[in-house]
């Protein structure tokens, strides 16, 4: 018995992993499109997230199961709440990332880069990402206690990011649209960086019992 | 073991108590009944003369609280009763003892009392005047009499127990502890242990040693499987059935960019990439698959092989190899083929076309010369592709049909520039050849080869009046051929590229100045080929230096031993 719910925990993991794994690709394509003006990309984050949101049904699914028919305590019942509350906000990235991608199709990548630090701030947002999942991988309470506090950075940049873009649409008002479409990235980016502390924080939950998120 | 023996021997002396106990008591029980009759017996008789003496009186006078004695007349009217009043009793002329007595002198019979739990003894004796005495005494039944003894017995038993458990528990020990004292590693060694157990020890000896012969052999086994993954420049992974890690190289981890693994953790903690989930996946599911995996600026191929026992997967062996440089070589290759294609394309397409004009007759007869000249330049270019590149190819694969020899490089050169006057002319070029004679193992031919090319470079990217110097010299380290120029230069971000096969630094400008753009690959070729090497330095607008050095050793080998 305890042997088959190893296994199907360790599945769950697998799974985790897996859907992780395929956050960090949205996001890192998103911001390929972003930045590279292709357009087979924008299309391949809309299908990546597609993957994530039936990720996140199969994990949902084997969560309620094995809740249900094992009735888990202790660190087991931890390990799966974090797994539920973990793909809804891998879930979150990956709709952001699709979001991201489609604002890329209005937006000239190679006119706004060196502009504005948006290429800085998605940069920390994937190792946010990256972080994050790395945690969760490799059980890293450090790790994930350093990605709750990197957030700082991309919020920083995020207040930069908003200043440039002010300055820009002052400079050429008729920038005004692509200012705010980059803007919303931005914002996007932030909100992403925000999903991935939360990931970390249910890390750190699942490891020592005790979550820290507000 | 100690626990089992110490249970048998507590149980059985348990039993033995208990046993003795019951048997102890039915012995008594019939003892005290004997007695009791006896007693009776001898009392009947006292009081029987006391009757004949004294007469009634006397049983008045008798104490009898234990014993209830009886007079009877023959006809079994009760005369006197010690515990009832006489009057009020029924005739006893029924009674068995009281038969027995008239018959026979004496009777007796037992009755046993339910209620009471007791059993009643009677003894009936005639007397002389025809009366009979009779005596009764109780004796208590077996319950009451165990009822009785209950506390005793108790006491008994705990105080047995006690001892027996004390007593068990020691034996126990005493039997087991020259089992326990036994070393298992080295039975040999003991001879205190029980005769009984000698064939068992011989076998644990020999299955010791054959313990011991396995071990080994595994460890040797174990030794080569490291040794040979240890050493393995490709990653190797094997995983089982759930994707966790069983055993892996180092390389694996390397390759994979992890930072450690521990044994048993999911093979995607070290990598989580789409390719790698993809290849574990269809290898689990028991198809063989190749995957490409990109890492930073390196390219991995992994084959996942599924690993079957019984038709059923129970695991998989990953391979994970580097192809960054094959992956090179075949971008270079298809680079190489699409620029041959078009570089072949260019000539004859002009040959074509001016063969065409003159099918045609659309050249006058006096042109006819100038056009055939014209095809006769660009078959002349074509030509001299195509050896170029048999001459690259030979290099590429070291099918050099011809011998090597000594060669003096700096009669070499001497020829080339002989050679090479008519085009230096052209453009007021100054040749100068300098140094020494100096002896090189080769090939001539290639060796001219090289120098022609760089001289020709030297020559054709020249300015007007500028000059080109060959320097020859020897020193300790070996030997240099410099080929200077005051010609064009390199820009310094090219000058890695120029050796590369078709690249031209000025496309638009190569054409007119002709070449086939293999010319400094060949140089490099074949001077790899002699285990010399090239260098450039160049500087924009004032001309460029190719040095070819020939290390000491490689002189005298010409680059064979490598």
């Amino acid at each position: 018995m305890r042997e088959r719910f190893d296994a199907q925990l360790e599945r769950l993991n697998t799974e985790l992993i897996g859907m992780g794994a395929r956050c960090e690709d949205a996001i890192a394509m998103a911001v390929r499109a972003l930045l590279e003006n292709d357009d087979t990309l924008p299309t391949q984050v809309l299908e990546i997230d597609a993957e994530i949101d039936r990720k996140e049904r199969d994990i949902e699914a084997l969560c309620l199961k094995l809740l249900l028919q094992q009735q888990p305590v202790a660190r087991d019942l931890r390990a799966i709440s974090s797994a539920l509350k973990m793909v809804s906000d891998m879930e979150r990235i990956g709709d952001q990332a699709a979001d991201i991608a489609e604002i890329s199709r209005y937006i000239d990548g190679e006119k706004m880069t060196g502009r504005v630090h948006i290429e800085d701030m998605a940069q920390a947002t994937i190792h946010m990402v990256t972080g994050s999942i790395d945690s969760f991988v490799h059980k890293d309470l450090e790790l994930a206690r350093a990605v709750a506090a990197e957030d700082d950075v991309v919020d920083r940049l995020f207040d930069q990011v908003k200043t440039e873009l002010i300055g820009l649409i002052g400079e050429k008002p008729s920038a005004g649209g692509f200012c705010l479409d980059l803007l919303m990235v931005a914002k996007y980016l932030e909100r992403i960086g925000d999903h991935a502390v939360n990931i970390a924080e249910w890390v750190e939950f699942s490891l020592t019992g005790v979550h820290v998120g507000g | 073991m100690t626990k089992r023996i110490f249970r048998a021997a507590f149980l059985v002396s348990l039993i033995v108590l208990l046993l003795s106990m019951i048997l102890l008591l039915s012995v008594l029980y019939t003892h005290f009944g004997r007695q009791l009759r006896s007693d009776l017996e001898n009392e009947a008789g006292f009081i029987a003369q006391g009757l004949s003496h004294e007469g009634s009186a006397y049983l008045e006078e008798l104490d009898s609280s234990e014993r209830r004695i009886t007079w009877i007349t023959a006809s079994g009217e009760v005369l006197y009763d010690s515990d009832t009043a006489a009057a009020a009793m029924e005739n006893h002329a029924d009674r068995p003892e009281f038969q027995a007595a008239l018959a026979n002198g004496s009777g007796e019979a037992a009755r046993y009392s339910e209620t009471l739990g007791q059993k009643t003894l009677y003894y009936a004796l005639l007397l002389a005047d025809g009366s009979v005495l009779r005596i009764a005494g109780t004796q208590s039944g077996v319950l009451a009499l165990l009822i009785d003894m209950v506390p005793a017995v108790m006491l008994i038993l705990a105080a047995a127990m006690l001892v027996s458990l004390v007593l068990a528990s020691r034996a126990a020990r005493r039997i087991v502890e020259p089992i326990n004292r036994i070393d298992l590693d080295h039975p040999e060694m003991d001879d205190e242990a029980y005769d009984e157990l000698a064939p068992l020890l011989t076998r644990i000896i020999h299955q010791n040693e054959t313990i011991r012969e396995q071990m080994e052999g595994l460890r040797r086994k174990q030794q080569e499987f490291t040794a040979i993954t240890e050493n393995m420049s490709e990653g190797f992974l094997i995983l089982d059935r759930h994707a966790k890690v069983l055993s892996f190289n180092s390389a694996a981890i390397s390759l994979l960019g992890a930072v450690a693994s521990e044994e048993n953790a999911s093979v995607f903690t070290l990598n989580r990439s789409k390719a790698l989930r993809d290849a574990v996946r269809a290898a689990l599911s028991g198809q063989a698959c190749r995957r490409e995996l990109q890492l930073g600026d390196k390219d991995y191929q992994l084959l996942a092989n599924p690993v079957r026992r019984d038709a059923e997967c129970v695991g998989m062996v990953l391979l994970i190899v580097d192809i960054t440089e094959k992956k090179e070589w075949e971008r270079l290759r298809s680079e190489f083929t699409a620029n041959v294609s078009h570089e072949l394309k260019t000539p004859l397409t002009s040959i074509s076309g001016f063969a065409e004009i003159i099918r045609n007759n659309m050249v006058q007869p006096q042109d006819v010369p100038r056009f055939a000249g014209k095809i006769y330049d660009e078959a002349q270019r074509l030509i001299s592709l195509v050896s170029d590149i048999i001459r690259l190819s030979q290099l590429d694969e070291e099918a050099i049909p011809a011998e090597k020899v000594m060669v003096d490089l700096y009669a070499l050169a001497e020829h080339v520039l002989a050679n090479l006057r008519d085009a230096a002319a052209e453009k007021h070029i100054t040749c100068r050849l300098e140094g020494c004679a100096a002896l090189v193992r080769g090939v001539p031919e290639i060796l001219e080869d090289m120098i022609y090319n760089l001289c020709d470079n030297g020559i054709r990217y020249n300015r007007e009046n500028g000059s080109l110097t060959v320097t020859v010299s020897e020193d300790a380290e070996g030997i240099r051929l410099t080929v200077a120029d005051t010609g064009i230069g390199i820009p310094a971000a090219k000058l890695d590229r120029v050796f590369e096969r078709f690249y031209r630094v000025d496309k638009s400008r190569s054409k007119q100045e002709g070449g086939t753009g293999l010319g400094l690959s060949i140089v490099k070729h074949a001077a790899a080929y002699h285990g010399a090497v090239v260098q450039a330095q160049s500087r924009l607008d004032e001309g460029s230096v190719f040095t070819v050095f020939w290390p000491q050793k490689a002189t005298k080998d010409g680059g064979e031993e490598k």
